[in-house]
């Protein structure tokens, strides 16, 4: 049965090719009509002026103005009346010229189908076989290497070549070593070579090309870079952000860099894909299947239990409005920005699109949107929500809990002690001062002085205020009169204070999650799902189970078990993890591969990474990209093992110099008869600021590097020191290297993207999640490369490096920075203008004087060397000049 | 290839540059055909709209919070029958928990004025004097009642965030036609953000091209605008012209890498900004008399009167769209109407009419579009937040987006006409009704788009700023 339908489908798709002539409707006329008429003739019950488009009998039949269509006779067709007219669709623009042209030759072929019409429009009918048979919706294949003459050449190759000649295209020439090693440590680590590592692989490329390669793969993907880079990339599409967002509080997410942590060592451990998956959809429900809790027994199967909990992080990245506005709209507004994101990384297709109604152009329903939600719902629970705090998991031991508790009661006890002594100490000195007053006052005044204020008689108050060395006597106010009595009442009080402190800060510290996690709950009493009419959260209609895309039926189950018997919680989750990687899904893995290769080449061979759908851009490459994933998925899903196939590959080795042949033929060089230029990310660009001067901070992992506004209104690196009204105070806290950490650990704070990001088009993850990074040019980027101060302080301390490490000799500088900024030597040229700037520069500074600049804290005081200055020019404009953020 | 050299040293003495030259800047980056979830190229080269239009440039003064109309724009003669009586009807409040019925006349004087005789209250005389000028809408609806969702309905034609701003959408459309200054710029409140934030200029998903650039109200206006202090004159120049040294020689080696060159062009676009902007931004250049008609000589008007002067300066350089902002809820009078409304109007009313004045005895009244309103209005009855029984000096009035007014003028639109009305009571529009989806049309109407195609490609869809179906182009209010 499967195959006949899979068969079906190949040959409707070839019967199509060589007879384009003929229109149908199936093929040609429904998706027009689906797109633009369906949502108010046929979908969903709705069926105004009592038509119903949705099939040929339909329309031949038609509503309250009579039928339609009429086969054959164009002219004489409503339907063609009321969309040549413009009047319908209504109120919407009318429909393109080409669209109507297909409609009216359809009609006048006498309006043929390509097979008999359904009696009935059941569910089954939901979708035609045209719509089934969107080519990523297939089965993934297991095609056969194209014969090429070279016989041992790389399968990729053998792929793309056979493209390349059939377009009378071939490979342009291999790369040269220093392009090699500096596009390759981009590409994997996100950082660019050091000088030593280029010598080096140049040396061991011209004894021995294959061994030398290999050789730098291994060490670039067992760097922990490696993960920080790739890590980086799947935390764009899994839309990590340590901020709620929505709201313009946007309140911190203290604990969400775990996830990232999780994510970074998940890439440098080449967890295999499929089980990385899993964590993330359904970790909770693993860690409960495996028995590990928080109290287990053992250091490793508590920290694996942390870990399965963190990993589920990827289910509350969206943004969450609901810690400051819980309403019912903004919790659905979390979930569907969920659901986007599902939809995004594990299926490559717009399915949030069908949240309202059926996706307009591809085969998902509406009904299958809120099936695919149900998976998710007892997490998310709607009604008894949990807020962003709410939900967050302890991690903590029973034993540690314990251990807090007693030492809890150590400090109250201190706490204790000290509230007797203070009482003790306010009668002392309150006897004191009454014995310096008249004895005909002292009982009364004593009495008013230990009447609780609001029992206090008009006399009482009077007699205080007359008082006033009593009335003010309080615990805040004694260290006054240590003075008046010469006593030390208030620091043997700060004493035993700050001794309940210590003993407090003892306490084990009480570690979060970020985490999804299910309430377990009776079946009757879990949360029922429907669909939403119209996506409207206040209108459920038809109650829906958990399962898959609908239209895959034909080739694997979609439907999910509502509930697991073993598991407290539903288990759908796991279920449905298992359901997608199982290895036959034709989505996840060519999804997956598709990233990978875009991360390589600039481009996906779908350059639409996020939308496998009819309006995505078709493959450039199809069978390359099904003998990808199927690899992909029988070498175990290893991420590491596919970036090796993938740079070994000569596609990839290739120069990527453009020539005017090449550009006729193929312009936007989709066959690969080269590699691309690409301009380094965001993140990129900065750690190789930080590299290049000296300065970068390898740590790995942790809480993230603050952001702040400075006074000038930028976001930089710093802890944020402004008052509560939100104004500067002026104070700095140091950072001592922190803020020189790699940019994957700086705070993504939703609204307070870092002046560096924003600019060079980091994504601000609002959106929630981001698909593909767009790659601008404007002129802020410019004014921020040339002008602004952080620049400027990369410029100086990659000077004070090169001082450092070759001395004062102009030449030898300019040579070192070259190969720091570039990895090659530099041309005699330009060493020659290099020295010759530097020269001028610094005569410059000799007459005005400069300091070094500072982004934040302290203003340096004294005038930095004119030499140091001089050479910080030439550094400054190394890295702002094409060459630095360009990788050919 | 054309000299870099010669071109850079050129962006130092001002306004010499060929246009011709400039054109090419980032119009190299339009080679690539568009193509679904693809990066994309975009630019600000100026481009026709589909069809005339008379609006040029749009700048329009946002007053945040929702200035009472029945006290300002909409005099009532109801109110003053029904003062401290019951409301007759329904209200439809936003916050229950100061609501009362009880009716309040507006304490202020309103009376007629220019040929046209419109009428306006005393809190706005200089506004009075260009009734002439302006169409006064009267019949403003947006129809929900609280600040984010009506102030995304006036920028971005939805009540939800994430979408490109008006600003993004006509900038996206025609482009600029001054390549030395940003194409949409934002000018902010020393006083702080409007509700929403950055939001009010974001370009959404448009490409960042789009978002409004935030000149702001203190110096530095613009960021990373002056070089650095050890990065000053000559020295600036050395580093501009080795930095072209590098990219010429990194290019020569790339023959057609398109986005090598767009990149060079912008750097070398950033270098003309920071004498272009700085131009612009540098008001010393205006007479006396000019910064006198914006009170920049008065304190009280000295802040928002420079802004303003600054917004006619952008516009007159080519800038295509410049919005303004007062402070966070400066217009949102729930209490103290009596003693708040005053000061915020004097705030405003002498520099928003001088804009008017200046622009159009420039000439540039015509073609540039100037708009004041905030998101919404008030309610015809008293709000006592601070539940002080009959102390109309502390009461205000509770949001309403269901009848409100704002002024257009230039660009287009009729001078001295009043459009629309609210119900006697001025709680509701009642009479030409104008939406803010209707707003939208007319004004890209005016600016000579296509509404149905000034549309963007995303996840598959194309996405407009109009998009419901029922937006009309109010023609009533068209000169």
């Amino acid at each position: 049965m499967r195959l006949t339908h899979f068969f079906s489908a190949w040959c409707l798709s070839s019967a199509m090719a060589w007879s384009a002539d003929t229109v149908s409707f199936e093929k040609d006329v429904r998706p027009i009509l689906k797109a633009h008429c369906f949502h108010c003739h046929g979908e969903d019950g709705e069926t105004k002026g009592g038509l119903d488009v949705r099939l040929r009998r339909f329309l031949e039949k038609g509503g309250e103005s009579g039928p339609a269509i009429v086969a054959g006779k164009a002219a004489e067709s409503h339907l063609l009346e009321m969309i040549t007219s413009g009047e319908m669709p209504k109120g919407k623009p009318k429909l393109p010229e080409k669209d109507i042209a297909t409609i009216e030759r359809w009609i006048a072929a006498g309006a043929p189908t390509l097979r008999p019409e359904p009696e009935k429009l059941g569910p089954e009918h939901q979708f035609t076989d045209e719509e089934r048979s969107l080519w990523s919706l297939q089965p993934i294949a297991r095609p056969a290497i194209p014969a090429i003459d070279a016989g041992s050449a790389h399968p990729i190759d053998a792929f793309i070549a056979a493209k390349l000649s059939e377009k009378q295209l071939s490979f342009s020439p291999e790369a040269d070593p220093e392009t090699l090693i500096r596009r390759a440590s981009f590409d994997l680590t996100g950082l660019p070579p050091t000088p030593e590592e280029v010598e080096s692989f140049v040396a061991a490329s011209s004894a021995d090309p294959a061994a030398a390669w290999q050789a730098l793969l291994d060490r670039l993907l067992a760097s922990p870079a490696y993960g920080e880079r790739w890590g980086r990339h799947w935390l764009d599409i899994a839309g990590y952000a340590d901020s709620d967002g929505f709201t313009e509080k946007d309140p911190e997410r203290k604990y969400a860099y775990k996830y990232r942590d999780y994510v970074v060592r998940s890439m440098n451990d080449d967890k295999p894909f499929d089980q990385f998956v899993r964590e993330q959809v359904a970790g909770d429900e693993i860690a409960l299947k495996l028995g590990l809790h928080a109290d287990s027994p053992t250091p490793a199967e508590r920290e694996r239990y942390a870990e399965l909990l963190t990993a589920t992080g990827f289910l509350r990245m969206a943004p969450d409005g609901t810690a400051t506005q819980n309403d019912l709209l903004t919790r659905h507004a979390s979930i569907a920005a969920t659901m986007k994101i599902v939809g995004t990384t594990l299926y490559g297709l717009t399915i949030a699109c069908a949240e309202c109604h059926d996706h307009r152009y591809d085969p998902i329903s509406q009904a299958d949107y809120y099936r695919l939600r149900a998976v998710f719902d007892p997490g998310f629970d709607v009604k008894t929500w949990r807020t962003p705090p709410g939900r967050l998991v302890s991690l903590q031991t029973k034993e540690a809990k314990a251990e807090a508790a007693k030492i809890e009661a150590e400090a109250k006890k201190i706490d204790d002690a000290r509230l007797v002594k203070q009482a003790a100490f306010i009668d002392e000195v309150l006897e004191k001062e009454l014995a310096k007053r008249d004895a005909s006052i002292r009982d009364a005044l004593r009495t008013a002085y230990k009447t609780v204020a609001k029992d206090r008689t008009p006399e009482q108050v009077k007699l205080l205020k007359d008082n006033p060395s009593v009335n003010s006597l309080s615990a805040g106010s004694l260290y006054l009169y240590d003075t008046t009595y010469k006593t030390k009442h208030a620091d043997t009080l700060k004493q035993m204070a700050d001794e309940a402190a210590a003993v407090r800060a003892t306490k084990p510290v009480e570690e979060f999650v970020h985490a999804f996690t299910e309430v377990p709950k009776a079946p009757e009493a879990v949360v029922a799902s429907h669909v939403l009419h119209r996506g409207d959260p206040e209108s459920p209609k038809d109650p829906v189970g958990p399962g898959e895309l609908s239209v895959l039926a034909g080739s694997r189950p979609v439907e999910i078990a509502a509930e697991d018997p073993a598991l407290p919680t539903t288990g759908r989750r796991l279920a449905y993890a298992e359901a997608i990687t199982d290895g036959s899904h034709p989505l996840l893995a060519r999804v997956l591969v598709n990233r990978v290769w875009m991360h390589h080449f600039g481009k996906g061979l779908v350059a639409s990474a996020a939308d496998f759908g009819v309006l995505g851009e078709k493959p450039s490459h199809p069978e390359l990209l099904d003998w990808l994933a199927s690899q992909f998925m029988a070498r175990g899903w290893s991420l590491k093992d596919l970036h090796r196939t993938i740079l070994s590959s000569r596609t990839w080795r290739q120069q990527s110099r453009r020539d005017p042949e090449r550009e006729r033929i193929d312009p936007d060089n989709r066959l690969l008869s080269r590699q691309n230029v690409r301009r380094l990310e965001a993140e990129t660009l900065r750690d190789s600021l930080l590299a290049v001067s000296g300065k970068l901070n390898a740590a790995v992992g942790g809480a993230p590097v603050p952001v702040m506004y400075n006074e000038e209104g930028q976001v930089v690196i710093g802890v944020d020191t402004t008052d509560t009204a939100g104004r500067q105070t002026g104070k700095f806290i140091p950072l001592n290297g922190e803020e020189y950490r790699r940019s994957v650990y700086v705070q993504v704070r939703r609204t307070r993207p870092l002046e560096m990001f924003a600019a060079f088009d980091a994504p601000s993850m609002t959106d929630p999640n981001c698909e593909i990074r767009p790659v601008t040019t404007v002129s802020p980027q410019s004014l921020l490369l040339m002008n602004n101060t952080g620049m400027r302080e990369h410029a100086q301390a990659f000077a004070t490096r090169l001082i450092a490490e070759c001395g004062t000799d102009p030449a030898r500088q300019a040579e070192r920075a070259w190969w720091l900024s570039y990895g090659r030597r530099p041309a005699p040229d330009d060493v020659k203008a290099a020295v010759e700037f530097i020269q001028a520069q610094t005569e410059h500074y000799r007459t005005h004087p400069a300091k070094l600049d500072r982004v934040s804290g302290p203003a340096e005081k004294d005038n930095a060397a004119p030499e140091l200055m001089g050479l910080a020019a030439l550094c400054h404009a190394l890295m702002s000049a094409n060459g630095f953020l360009y990788v050919d | 290839m054309h000299s870099r050299r010669r071109f850079l040293s050129a962006s130092y003495g001002m306004g010499t540059i060929a246009l011709a030259t400039l054109m090419k800047e980032q119009g190299l980056l339009h080679a690539s055909p568009e193509v679904a979830g693809a990066p994309r190229h975009f630019d600000n080269l100026p481009k026709p709209p589909h069809s005339f239009g008379k609006a040029k440039a749009m700048i329009s003064m946002f007053m945040q919070g929702g200035p009472s109309h029945m006290d300002l724009f909409d005099p009532k003669p109801m109110l003053d029958k029904y003062d401290g009586k019951d409301f007759p009807g329904e209200v439809k409040y936003d916050d229950a928990a100061g609501a009362s019925r009880e009716v309040m006349a507006s304490p202020w004087k309103f009376s007629k004025h220019g040929e046209s005789g419109i009428e306006m209250s005393e809190l706005v005389p200089h506004m009075g004097s260009i009734a002439d000028d302006m169409t006064l809408i009267r019949s403003m609806h947006t129809g929900v009642n609280n600040h984010g969702q009506s102030i995304y309905a006036l920028i971005n034609g939805t009540i939800l965030g994430g979408r490109p701003t008006l600003g993004s959408w006509i900038t996206y459309g025609l482009g600029s036609e001054n390549s030395d200054l940003p194409a949409y710029v934002a000018l902010t409140d020393p006083r702080g953000l409007p509700v929403l934030g950055v939001d009010n200029f974001s370009n959404g998903w448009l490409p960042s091209l789009y978002q409004g650039t935030v000149v702001r109200s203190k110096e530095p206006r613009i960021l990373n605008l002056d070089a650095p202090m050890s990065l000053q004159g000559d020295a600036q120049k050395r580093y501009l012209q080795f930095v072209s040294r590098l990219n010429d020689s990194h290019l020569q080696d790339r023959p057609g890498e398109t986005d090598l060159d767009a990149r060079i062009q912008s750097f070398e676009l950033a270098a003309r900004m920071q004498t272009a902007a700085k131009e612009a931004l540098d008001l010393s250049q205006e007479s006396e008399a000019t910064k006198r008609l914006y009170g920049i000589d008065k304190p009280e008007t000295q802040e928002f009167g420079s802004r303003c002067l600054i917004a006619r300066r952008l516009v007159e350089r080519g800038v295509r769209f410049v919005s303004l902002f007062t402070g966070n809820q400066t217009w949102d009078h729930h209490s103290s109407l009596m003693t708040s409304l005053p000061a915020a109007c004097k705030y405003v009313d002498q520099p928003a009419a001088a804009l008017v004045i200046d622009l159009k005895q420039r000439g540039l009244l015509d073609s540039t579009v100037v708009h004041w309103g905030g998101e919404m209005g008030r309610l015809p009855v008293i709000q006592n937040r601070a539940g002080v029984k009959n102390d109309r000096t502390k009461v205000g009035r509770d949001h309403n987006t269901y009848g409100f007014s704002m002024w257009v003028a230039g660009g287009g639109f009729k001078g001295g006409h009043v459009h629309g009305a609210t119900d006697e009571f001025g709680h509701k529009a009642v009479e030409g009704v104008v939406n803010h989806f209707d707003y939208h049309a007319t004004l890209l109407h005016l600016f000579g788009i296509d509404a149905n195609r000034l549309s963007y490609r995303r996840n598959g869809l194309e996405h407009k700023l109009v998009e419901n179906p029922q937006a009309r182009v109010v023609s009533e209010i068209l000169a």
